[in-house]
């Protein structure tokens, strides 16, 4: 799990560089973040942020150490001694790097004159390039510890250019904690303890309208929820929240993920198909974040069946979840054809594949449809068939619940029968025309309310230069002039071109 | 410093005397002067600071209650007070998700209480409750591995569900009879669970038979006796003619589909509209 969310993070691609010394792409990036604030744009955070993965195999902490020394020293000391205790404490090197910024503070002083304050922005920044490093060298305790620091400044600091860098500091802070022991599913892990500075995270983030921190502490909150099995916690939470509509769109996916893992549990299982889908949709496709896809697609395919769909066959020859699905398409077989004793021994032999992805005891409910796919497909294939038969083609214990089940399925309009109790035989009936029904025109309906969604999110997702308006406003001049001669020449009938154009206009119903 | 420890062991000492009390009256079945004992119980526990866990409370406390805890979830099931089970059982999930070294297993009854309050949740057809609390124990949030699998009191909600589910509504038929359930307790919910039944399959027949014989629908039912069955059918509305109970399906359908034209007439109408205005903006 962790390394799947980890994935989704490196979504960027790989940019294979001559790979430039880490401390000077360090800088060029707080040069970035500087400009973000200057000139209050959050692109150039991004860019910021976008430049981790580059220097993320480089990084260690002797250049983190030169970057932190070179940013803040002489005039924010305490701020460089927070962040080198960071990455220092590490390894044994901490008094000579002490030691190396006490010597160098009185050369940099000479050479640099005074710098100003150094923005909080390049702090957290630097915090964060921290946590990637203790990430990925495994020093997860000291990681919690810092991030747990670094988190609570980022509060104090109140600033809104911070809010794109703050989602990653609680980001990796969740990552550290899920590692600490004891691990997440027992009752004592400090995960649990975690969620108190989450809901804080959550509550000032509200406040305060940063939009993204919101975004990215309920995903991390409901994370945190579903490793603990406290659905209904989660529930709650979902309840008494609202996702922020203009997320950035890896959280709305990962939110959807959760959304969608929380209704299956709850059987809602409309809602969490819908979820579900949106989370593999706008899943990235880059192969770092293929955990990701995999997993929301088991969640998916159980859902489906779960609702008695038979997901499609070429979802699992795709060369991303060909392995990683095989024992669901299995599953799937099983279902589709209804057989009982298969579907037992498939469950059996890949019960710790199901425990570890979490979906063994969503796979578990599917006991029903199995039985309710055997029994549709009897229905289809005789016109009339005895309650002994049934039992014996679906390995049911006896007639009396062969006659039950047959009638539920009946009743909820698995299929289309009667039962003759007396002479103990099921009579299908016969099938009506569809498309003499409503149910085309509602498919219909729900495809063009598909695209209309699509489109609406297209023209939502376009963007658009600032200030353009003011350029267009000059042009609107000529724009309306140009306008009023083309009214003339349609008036007249000039427009012989578009003749053909108008036409086929004129042919929509 | 023996008074002192006297002193301090007052409320504790009153506790145990309780709790003593407690155990001979749920034996003898008394469950009425129980649970007015429970009331005393619980107001030594708040004396003590002991009515939810914290980090500083003694083991001791903690044992002692969780017993009258258990002790009063149980009674207050016999007394069919299921508000306040559920309440206690609420009270409970604080003292059993608490580390084995803080406090020991040995002893409780988290099993039964989770299997009963499971088994609530099903007699009220709160399947999303009931499934919430499955995941939790499957995942093992308080660390007692294999829980669901091995454990009777757990697994008896769980075949329940399952059969309920499917439709094998004999099989609940023949768990819910004296003999088959894990312990006393759980047949409290037996007389639910079979209305729950009768009805669910009240309304599958509604569908699945043009006609049934009464006394076939006496076994479909579980029900007593014939004059049950009539009953029965009075209540659900269906006609009963020369010893059979006619289903009244058909003439509903018929209304039904009457109705859909009417109601598809609109959305058609409804969706056309919406279509157009699309094509307005986008066009």
């Amino acid at each position: 799990m962790a390394e799947k969310m980890d994935g989704v993070v490196l979504e960027k691609e790989e940019e294979e560089l001559e790979t430039p010394k880490v401390s000077t792409v360090i800088e060029k990036n707080i040069d970035n973040l500087s400009r973000a604030v200057t000139q209050f744009d959050a692109r150039f955070t991004l860019r910021a942020l976008r430049a981790i993965s580059t220097v993320r195999k480089n990084l260690d902490a002797n250049s983190i150490a030169e970057s932190i020394l070179q940013t803040f020293l002489p005039n924010n000391e305490d701020t460089a001694r927070f962040l080198l205790e960071g990455v220092g404490a590490s390894s044994d090197s901490i008094p000579t790097f002490l030691k190396k910024s006490d010597a160098q503070m009185s050369t940099l002083q000479t050479q640099q004159g005074h710098r100003g304050d150094v923005l909080p922005e390049a702090e957290v920044y630097l915090g964060i390039l921290i946590q990637v490093y203790l990430w990925d060298n495994k020093h997860y305790q000291q990681g919690a510890i810092f991030s747990e620091k670094l988190v609570t400044k980022i509060r104090t600091y109140n600033r809104r250019t911070l809010d794109s860098l703050a989602p990653r500091a609680y980001f990796y802070l969740s990552l550290f904690v899920e590692q600490l022991e004891p691990k997440a599913p027992s009752s004592q892990s400090p995960v649990l303890a975690n969620r108190r500075i989450l809901l804080g995270a959550l509550r000032s983030a509200v406040l305060r309208k940063d939009t993204e921190t919101q975004a990215a502490v309920l995903v991390l909150l409901l994370r945190n929820y579903v490793v603990t099995a406290d659905y209904s916690q989660a529930d709650a939470l979902v309840a008494q929240t609202t996702f922020p509509q203009n997320a950035p769109h890896n959280q709305v996916a990962r939110y959807m993920y959760y959304l969608g893992r929380i209704r299956a549990i709850q059987l809602r299982y409309t809602e969490a198909h819908e979820h579900l889908t949106s989370a593999t949709r706008k899943a990235p496709t880059s192969a770092v974040a293929v955990g990701f896809y995999q997993s929301s697609m088991r969640f998916l395919v159980v859902v489906e069946l779960l609702m008695g769909d038979i997901p499609e066959r070429s979802i699992f020859s795709q060369p991303k979840l060909e392995n990683a699905l095989r024992p669901y398409f299995r599953l799937v077989q099983a279902v589709r054809a209804g057989e009982m004793q298969g579907f037992l021994k498939i469950v059996t032999e890949n019960a710790d594949t199901f425990r570890r992805d979490g979906t063994y005891t969503l796979v578990l409910r599917l006991r029903q449809n199995v039985i309710r796919t055997g029994i549709r497909r009897l229905s289809l294939v005789y016109s009339r068939i005895s309650l002994r038969d049934i039992c014996i083609r679906l390995g049911l214990e006896n007639e009396e619940s062969a006659e039950y089940i047959v009638a539920k399925a009946i009743r909820d309009g698995v299929i289309e029968a009667s039962v003759a109790h007396e002479d103990g035989f099921m009579q299908t009936k016969q099938a009506g025309d569809v498309y003499a029904t409503r149910e085309p025109a509602e498919a219909f309906h729900e495809r063009i309310k598909a695209t209309m969604a699509l489109h609406d999110e297209c023209v939502k997702a376009m963007r658009f230069p600032m200030n353009q308006h003011r350029l267009e406003l000059k042009n609107a001049q000529e724009a309306r002039e140009r306008e009023r001669e083309l009214a003339k020449e349609i008036q007249e009938g000039d427009m012989d071109d578009d003749e053909d154009a108008s036409g086929d206009y004129n042919a929509l119903p | 410093m023996s008074s002192a420890s006297k002193a301090a062991s007052g409320p504790e000492y009153e506790l145990q005397a309780v709790i003593r009390r407690l155990r001979t009256l749920l034996t003898s079945r008394d469950y009425a002067s129980a649970a007015s004992l429970l009331t005393q119980g619980k107001a030594h526990l708040l004396r003590l600071n002991a009515l939810l866990p914290s980090s500083n409370t003694p083991r001791a406390h903690l044992i002692l209650a969780r017993e009258v805890l258990e002790a009063g979830a149980l009674t207050s099931l016999h007394l069919r007070d299921m508000d306040a089970f559920v309440r206690y059982v609420q009270q409970l999930q604080g003292f059993y998700v608490l580390p084995e070294s803080v406090l020991p297993r040995q002893g409780d009854n988290a099993s039964k209480i989770t299997g009963l309050y499971m088994l609530l949740l099903l007699s009220r057809g709160d399947y999303a409750a009931f499934h919430t609390v499955l995941e939790t124990l499957e995942v093992g949030g308080d660390d007692r591995p294999g829980r669901v699998e091995d454990d009777k009191f757990i697994q008896y909600p769980v075949r329940l569900e399952q059969a309920l589910m499917e439709g094998s509504y004999d099989r609940v038929w023949g768990e819910t009879k004296g003999n088959r359930v894990p312990a006393e307790e759980f047949s409290i919910f037996s007389e639910v669970l079979v209305n729950t039944i009768r009805l669910e399959i009240a309304s599958c027949s509604e569908q699945a038979y043009p006609s049934v014989p009464i006394s076939n629908a006496k076994n479909l039912f579980f029900l007593e006796s014939e004059g049950q069955v009539v009953e029965f059918a009075k209540e659900r509305g269906w006609t009963v003619r020369d010893g059979r109970i006619y289903f009244p399906h058909q003439e509903q359908e018929g209304l039904a589909s009457e109705k859909d034209i009417l109601t598809t007439s609109k959305q058609v109408i409804e969706n056309t509209l919406g279509y157009t205005r699309e094509l307005e903006t986008i066009v």
